[in-house]
């Protein structure tokens, strides 16, 4: 059983939708990257799963349980980082940690001393003073400094600078591996591509894509880069199961379907191959093919 | 100064309700206790009563010093003018730092910065449009006396020195707004400022005749307005003290803001301490920090108010033994009651409960901005039950309005206490106090009640007390049917000691406040958060 499962969510804001119908299992131990892009309905569905808002159709369990009745028994299980982290102005950031955690029912103060000092945070400055990342760093110390069972993290890195988000990354990597579960929301692909096991994308409140990587990546198409004894011929171009090729003398860069990457290599090995790069394509690749399609933008020649 | 004209306009659009709302109460109560002096006043003007009234120290230090009372124009200066200037302050004050501080501490300053707008440009803005609506106030009070027949020349005395003193605030609230950080800080430190100038300017008013201290009245910027005399004859070079301070406070805050970092005040913020207190590590303990200060600025204004009208309760009977006529005048605010100083202790502790009213509802409408904020998301996103946040709120709501009821209840009598050597009034008055009580709650359960099935209405509450407010003011001097003006939260409570005690009235309104506060948690509880 998933540490969250949700089927068919479905929220309206007045005559707006924005879950159409999501579905979304997140299984225990694991980092799952939530991709989608702005107004997709990540924070949205966040917020359903802390109870915050309302479901209008569909189901939702987390860690066992009805996030809208049972929200404050289940939340002392979990932590919760939102996208925008606002702070009382005149409380110091040390001062909010201490609060969030005993609401949450317990800072582990070990953990504490050892975040404070690993984000490099001055805990005694007024919230008013921080910027952006230090609030976001304020927010993950409370929440990475409880023992909870998952954590649900809402872009938790877009304000922190390459240092902070390498520790962020170590420090959730080392919570995963003491069985903590992870749903993280992102729009920073190297992060969810270094960090998470599983993946779902989300568009226009739908979920598109669910799987591993690993997975996401068999569905798709492999990047060639060949450089051949002779010209490449052009019908190359329009051989079946080839994207996006490009031409330029002996040079043929080109994305393939991976069902027709074995007709392709049989059609160049006969012209001399000097050399012949291939590489998985990258998140970022999956992630535009998805929004591309009917996203109402063109689609990619 | 790139991009000022759009700035100007980008202000003026923001904060015209904030600024046409303030011009237009402001300006409305002048001629409105003009047009009032007959009724107000009556016969007493000429029977020396009013300048009996007027020489009494209290009311020389919260009104001011009488010009000429034989007048309704000079009467209406006296009475109204000075505070009338000072709110005028306020709104110059305010607004300022809305289209400065604030702005620049929410972080669109810097989007427009980014811009081709020139450093100073967002601060010329607010405080061209500042002066603006300072203008418009002195051009509506001017018009507005004319209008109800006075004299043009005092009413564009009168006009200009309130729109002069607002516009020193102005220059207060652009000073200010570089010093400190947040807008919250710029704020506090303004009205500090203004509060320090209507005190020194009371201590010097209730001084006695040819003493010195009067004379440190000239140093107070709210009192130029009437140290200017309209209606008594116009002494305008006074006017040009406002005039040069705001120019003086202007041309500082730009100076100012050419040496500080955008974002950043000259003040830098003290650090404070590590880890939090336990009082602080519950909701019930954030909602009270994070209200404190608002309790403790009520507390203060409602302790000057009461050992002010207190102690003038003591010199009522001399008052009234030299000139009877006086007493109808307070009968007629009181109740009808023969003994002056009860039917004065009622007048006042009906207008004091709406007050409380006001404060309840203010400290239950910060779990609303606690939302927008994005506060309570955090929060609730912890083991805090919404029934346990909302009721934390609601407890310091009720328990901060019902302690500052009662304690202006027992500074009010202590004067006469005193004088009499005998606690009776102090525990009679707390009665009388606490006998309304019920129908500030009341008004409090409105909010709550909206706040919990319909937010978006939550305005509904001050419509209440905006009404309530007139009712108590002029209600009874206005003549208005009985059932228009009993449609107020306070109306079914007994009016101690004047009235006898009415315990299933007091139960009843004190059981609707319970059942519309249950209501609205409940409401609260089913309800999608706001979110910013």
């Amino acid at each position: 059983m998933g540490v969250i499962e949700i089927r068919g969510l479905v929220k309206r804001f007045g005559s707006t939708v924005a879950l159409d119908g999501l579905d979304l299992v997140v299984e225990q131990g694991e980092i799952h990257g939530f991709l989608g892009p702005n107004g997709a309905g990540k924070s949205t569905t966040l917020r359903i799963l802390l109870g915050l808002l309302r479901a209008d159709g569909g189901s939702a369990r987390v860690l066992g349980g009805d996030p809208w009745a049972d929200a404050a028994q289940l939340h002392r299980r979990l932590a919760y980082v939102p996208g925008d982290v606002t702070l009382w102005p005149g409380l110091t950031g040390g001062e909010v940690i201490d609060l969030l955690g005993r609401l949450r029912g317990g800072l582990d103060e070990r953990r504490r001393a050892e975040l404070v000092e690993r984000f490099d945070l001055d805990p005694r400055r007024r919230s008013s003073t921080y910027s952006k990342g230090n609030r976001q760093k304020v927010a993950l110390v409370a929440a990475l400094a409880s023992d909870v069972e998952l954590l649900l993290l809402d872009e938790p890195t877009s304000g922190l600078d390459p240092l902070m988000e390498a520790q962020f990354r170590e420090v959730v990597r080392a919570g995963s591996t003491d069985g903590r579960t992870v749903l993280l929301s992102s729009h920073i692909l190297s992060e969810v591509e270094h960090l998470c096991d599983r993946v779902s994308i989300i568009r226009a409140g739908r979920t598109v894509e669910t799987g591993t990587l690993s997975e996401l990546r068999h569905l798709t198409r492999t990047q060639l880069d060949v450089e051949l004894a002779v010209p490449v011929p052009t019908e190359l171009v329009s051989a079946p199961g080839v994207h996006d090729a490009r031409l330029d003398g002996h040079r043929l860069t080109c994305q393939v379907d991976d069902g027709a990457l074995g007709d392709v290599l049989a059609r160049l090995s006969p012209l001399g191959i000097r050399s012949l790069a291939s590489s998985p394509p990258t998140l970022e690749e999956l992630f535009l093919r998805h929004y591309d399609r009917g996203g109402g933008r063109e689609p990619r020649p | 100064m790139n991009g000022l004209g759009a700035l100007v306009r980008l202000t003026l659009r923001r904060n015209r309700w904030f600024y046409l709302a303030w011009v237009l109460a402001l300006g409305a109560m002048v001629p409105a206790t003009a047009a009032a002096y007959e009724t107000l006043v009556g016969g007493l003007a000429g029977d020396g009563a009013l300048d009996l009234m007027a020489a009494n120290p209290t009311m020389r230090a919260m009104l001011g010093p009488p010009t000429d009372l034989t007048t309704p124009g000079g009467f209406t200066v006296w009475r109204v003018g000075t505070f009338v200037a000072t709110a005028a302050g306020v709104m110059g004050l305010l607004g300022v730092v809305r289209g400065t501080r604030a702005d620049e501490e929410a972080g669109r300053t810097e989007l427009l910065r980014s811009g081709v707008v020139g450093r100073h440009a967002p601060l010329t803005a607010a405080v061209v449009v500042g002066l603006a609506a300072c203008a418009l106030l002195g051009l509506v009070v001017t018009a507005g006396m004319s209008a109800v027949g006075e004299p043009v020349v005092g009413s564009l005395a009168l006009g200009l020195g309130v729109a002069l003193v607002a516009a020193s605030f102005v220059g207060v609230g652009a000073l200010t707004a570089q010093l400190t950080s947040s807008a919250r800080a710029a704020r506090g430190l303004g009205l500090a400022v203004l509060l320090a100038a209507y005190l020194l300017r009371a201590v010097a008013d209730a001084a006695p005749q040819h003493s010195v201290t009067r004379g440190l009245a000239w140093l107070s910027p709210v009192q130029w307005m009437a140290l200017a005399r309209p209606y008594a004859g116009e002494r305008w070079v006074v006017l040009l003290l406002p005039a040069a301070l705001t120019a003086l406070l202007v041309a500082a805050a730009f100076a100012l803001e050419s040496r500080r970092d955008h974002g950043s005040g000259l003040w830098t913020v003290r650090p404070g301490p590590d880890r939090a207190r336990p009082g602080l590590l519950s909701t019930t303990g954030l909602a009270w920090r994070l209200q404190r200060g608002v309790v403790a600025g009520w507390l203060a204004g409602l302790a000057v108010l009461a050992l002010a009208m207190g102690s003038l309760s003591g010199t009522f009977d001399q008052m009234v033994r030299e000139v009877p006529q006086l007493a109808v005048v307070l009968q007629r605010l009181g109740q009808g009651t023969d003994r002056l100083v009860d039917a004065f202790f009622v007048a006042l502790l009906g207008l004091v409960a709406v007050l409380v009213a006001v404060v309840g509802a203010q400290l239950w409408e910060r779990l609303g901005a606690e939302e927008e904020r994005g506060h309570a998301e955090l929060l609730l996103a912890t083991a805090v039950p919404r029934t346990r946040l909302a009721l934390s709120h609601l407890a310091v709501a009720v328990v901060g309005s019902l302690v500052l009821l009662v304690a202006f209840a027992v500074l009010l009598a202590v004067p006469e206490s005193v004088s009499r050597g005998d606690a009776g009034p102090v525990g009679s008055t707390v009665g009388a106090a606490l006998a309304l009580a019920p129908g500030s709650l009341l008004v409090v359960g409105l909010a709550v009640l909206l706040h919990g099935w319909a937010p978006r209405l939550g305005w509904l509450v001050w419509v209440v007390i905006a009404w309530s407010f007139f009712v108590v003011w002029v209600g009874s001097l206005l003549g208005l049917p009985g059932w228009l003006v009993s449609l107020t939260p306070w109306d079914p409570l007994p009016a101690l000691p004047v009235e006898p005690m009415d315990w299933p009235a007091v139960l009843l309104v004190t059981g609707a406040a319970a059942a519309l506060m249950a209501l609205g948690v409940w409401g609260y509880r089913r309800r999608d958060l706001r979110l910013p």
